[in-house]
């Protein structure tokens, strides 16, 4: 019993070694600062502040990029209308808070029904369409729900173009008083989803989610019905969405539009590429890398960061096409390779 | 009801457009035989295949196994009424692993699918026939490895190995030594032989090699232009003359 236990720890060394890092990195940070640990407890400290605000937006951003590794990484359900799983978790915070003072574990509970809906909404078409045809047709529903915040005749609600302004964010967990709470309530989320990714992943359902990624039309020929799988995967995705979206709500306090847009999807995408297709920590990986290469660029080069890190990211693609993690795993690395596939890109 | 009979058709047949690739066909498999499809190209034997297995559906007529209608169920319920099917082109799932292509196979009977919390190791009995089965096609040093890396003849095996794994009583073999090497071909055989003889089962192939079906089947039914030519023992149908004419003679063309 002693030895499992202590092999649970040998196996998992370098996730816990993060992990810990990460708990104590406001700590550290204000440290540097010349803030003592009390200081940083007490959310007094300056840059230790902002770092674990620079933290919360990456773990949010890790829990939307790891929704999306399930549907489109795991299950190879290509889908453009993913940041509506989001968005969706965001609004509806926003607007109970804001215009219905619901109390937040009622909000918690509305958006779980929301995000069975959405889920379901996307599962209508499943059986239908495959492939890219899915990906223009979850494109499209998410276009609508864009028109419908961005709505005039729901701007009470929305704030329409302009985003949802001030939402009412319940004092205990106010990131203005209490981030550095607000820091580790994000953590912890973001870990017990990802643990209950992987648990899912290596589940009877995730395997069968992985055969059809393989091969779907095989799946079906086993016995299983495959749609049922997807619609599973689908779920569970629209679930960490949506709580990355409360998440988000919470913490900004405002919902723009933009979490609602076709480049939000993009940025998902962006993020499993950058980490690894199907790998799950890649997505943690890559929003990390992704937040802080953002970050960086805009605030030394300002504008034109994007000309930047679209090269980094075409070099991504070109050069680690199988993302960090999967990369790592494969320890197959070729330059060569690489810049044989950007000349190729130029041959006609 | 004849209860010697497991799988039927009553007057199946299907059209593509104008062309009537399965034309009025009936045919009675009895259990535990090996009953093979012979035909020359374009005679519709994959077309048949395909509405026994349920990847199409049919124009009109019926599938009948074991008494009940099975013509319009949907493909992934096939297995559980007891039919597998394997392919002509291997269709396998590439990137996993041997052990786990099986063990998908064997899994699609579970009644715990849904239990996404739980690891899929703890599925013991399946874990357990994976085991047997990929110890039966022979494949036992190779069970760690991506199945794409395997060479084609493996493959093959494999494909049984994941029709044998649910168990069926109906196993539908397209072509089951397709492109295989030929001094492979008596290993396969024998076992699929040995799989029919001790398990009770009923296999029914479709198969372009004469040698395979002469010698191991117990009916043959030769399909030419859609239509059933002529059924019977291997000797019966080599001694037939129409068949004689129609396949077995073309073929001595060709090969002249």
């Amino acid at each position: 019993m002693q030895k499992k236990a202590f092999s649970f720890f040998h196996n998992n060394r370098a996730s816990l070694i993060v992990l810990f890092a990460l708990v104590l990195l406001p700590f550290i940070v204000g440290l540097f600062e010349g803030a003592s640990p009390i200081v940083v407890w007490e959310n007094q400290g300056g840059i230790s502040k902002f770092v674990e605000g620079l933290g919360i937006e990456i773990f949010i951003l890790a829990l939307y990029a790891l929704s999306y590794d399930l549907i489109f990484g795991v299950t190879g359900l290509l889908s453009f209308g993913h940041a509506m799983f989001f968005a969706v978790g965001a609004y509806l915070t926003g607007i109970a808070l804001k215009s219905f003072a619901l109390s937040l574990p009622a909000v918690i509970g509305l958006v779980f029904l929301a995000a069975i809906l959405q889920a379901l909404l996307f599962g209508l078409v499943l059986p239908r369409v495959k492939g890219i045809t899915f990906a223009l047709v979850t494109l499209g529903m998410a276009s609508m729900f864009h028109i419908i915040v961005t709505s005039s005749e729901l701007g009470n609600y929305t704030g329409a173009d302009v985003g949802l302004q001030g939402v009412m964010v319940p004092s205990f967990i106010n990131p203005a008083n209490e981030r550095l709470r607000f820091y580790f309530v994000a953590l912890v989320v973001l870990i017990l989803i990802y643990l209950l990714y992987q648990r899912f992943v290596n589940s009877p359902t995730g395997r069968v989610c992985v055969a059809i990624r393989e091969n779907e039309g095989r799946a079906k020929m086993l016995g299983y019905n495959t749609f049922a799988f997807k619609l599973a995967a689908l779920m569970l995705s629209s679930f960490a969405a949506a709580l990355a979206g409360v998440l988000h709500a919470l913490y900004q306090p405002i919902v723009s539009p933009n979490v609602a847009d076709l480049s939000f999807t993009v940025t998902a995408l962006l993020i499993v590429l950058i980490g690894g297709v199907g790998t799950l920590s890649g997505a943690l990986i890559g929003a990390f890398v992704y937040r802080l290469l953002d970050f960086g660029l805009r605030r030394y080069i300002g504008e034109n960061a994007s000309f930047i890190t679209g090269t980094i990211y075409v070099a991504f693609v070109l050069f680690i096409p199988y993302g960090m993690v999967g990369t790592w795993r494969l320890k197959s690395f070729r330059v060569a390779q690489g810049w044989r596939r950007l000349l190729a890109a130029f041959k006609t | 009801m004849n209860h010697d009979i497991i799988v039927e058709t009553i007057n199946l047949s299907k059209q593509f457009g104008a062309l009537v690739a399965v034309d009025n066909v009936n045919i009675k498999v009895r259990r535990n035989s090996l009953h093979a499809i012979i035909g020359p190209n374009g005679a519709g034997k994959t077309t048949f295949f395909n509405l026994l297995s349920g990847n199409i559906e049919p124009t009109s007529g019926k599938v009948m196994f074991k008494g009940s209608d099975l013509t319009h169920q949907p493909v992934h319920r096939m297995i559980h009424h007891g039919i597998g099917r394997s392919f002509q082109i291997t269709n396998i799932f590439p990137n996993l692993t041997v052990f786990e292509n099986v063990r998908l196979a064997s899994q699609a009977l579970e009644k715990s699918n849904f239990k996404f919390w739980m690891n899929v190791s703890r599925l013991e009995k399946c874990e357990y026939r994976t085991w047997e089965v990929i110890e039966k096609v022979g494949l036992k040093e190779r069970a760690h490895a991506p199945a794409r890396t395997l060479p084609h003849g493996d493959q093959r095996k494999l494909e049984l190995g994941m029709i044998l794994a649910p168990d069926p009583e109906v196993l539908l073999l397209d072509e089951p030594t397709a492109g295989m090497a030929a001094e492979q071909v008596p290993e396969l055989l024998a076992l699929i032989q040995e799989i029919q003889k001790t398990g009770n089962k009923t296999v029914i192939l479709v198969e372009h090699n004469m040698n395979v079906v002469m010698s191991v089947s117990d009916i043959i039914t030769v399909m030419h232009l859609g239509k059933v030519l002529a059924e019977g023992t291997p000797a019966e149908i080599a001694a037939n003359r129409e068949v004689q004419t129609a396949y077995l003679g073309g073929l001595y063309e060709l090969n002249v």
